[in-house]
């Protein structure tokens, strides 16, 4: 691996900022970057095995030109990221709680597991952080 | 013996055809070389710059009929 790691704190759940974020996230992975994403608030809806296209495709005049173009899915980038580099994905342990939700409600070929936030950001002061 | 693989990636979008090479890369030989076909403008730009940061060897750019064709090497 070289450069620093990158680290995403996602919480929008806009499909411009999931769109973003797995850009970046994937584009770094396979530049031989690590990456770690942290999915909180309601970007998390999401990634939700059962998400309806209204929570995976919502936002502004960019989400409805990303549908209309069939640009590559968030998730699909996410997992070709992880498939071609190394790229982790955190979800958040209190955002899992505030839903009611465990581990077998997310997709489960994407998440390495729950993480806290202070054990996130103590991890992402080695490298840099972005939040979208 | 080496080979060239071709990937048509017209009509992806940033950053599919960069996938796709290193897709193509990963189950190709040292010494093979890939062209990549790409409509997205930032290939041009942005497959060059990950080539270099990756230590594999750029072949070649050119702008084709409405597309780019960048060729990559397979280095290590």
């Amino acid at each position: 691996m070289s450069g620093q790691p990158l680290y995403v704190l996602l919480c929008s759940g806009e499909r411009e900022k999931l769109q973003m974020a797995a850009m970046m996230a994937s584009v770094g992975a396979v530049s031989e970057r690590r990456v770690e994403v942290f999915v909180s608030m309601n970007a998390i809806l999401a990634f939700a095995k059962k998400a309806s296209n209204e929570e995976r495709h919502h936002g502004g005049r960019f989400s409805q030109l990303l549908s209309e173009k069939r640009a590559p899915e968030p998730l699909t980038l996410l997992r070709q990221g992880k498939e071609l580099g190394e790229l982790k994905l955190w979800a958040c342990s209190m955002a899992l709680d505030l839903l009611g939700w465990n581990m077998e409600q997310l997709d489960d070929e994407l998440f390495d597991g729950p993480l806290g936030l202070t054990k996130f950001l103590s991890d992402a002061e080695a490298g840099q952080l972005v939040t979208l | 013996m080496t080979e060239r693989h071709k990937v048509d990636a017209r009509g992806a979008f940033c950053p599919g055809p960069l996938m796709e090479l290193i897709a193509t890369l990963r189950h190709s030989q040292i010494g093979d070389e890939i062209e990549v076909w790409s409509t997205d403008k930032g290939s041009a730009t942005d497959i060059p710059e990950w080539v270099k940061k990756v230590r594999h060897e750029l072949v070649s750019v050119t702008q084709g009929d409405g597309y780019w064709s960048i060729v990559v090497r397979k280095a290590k």
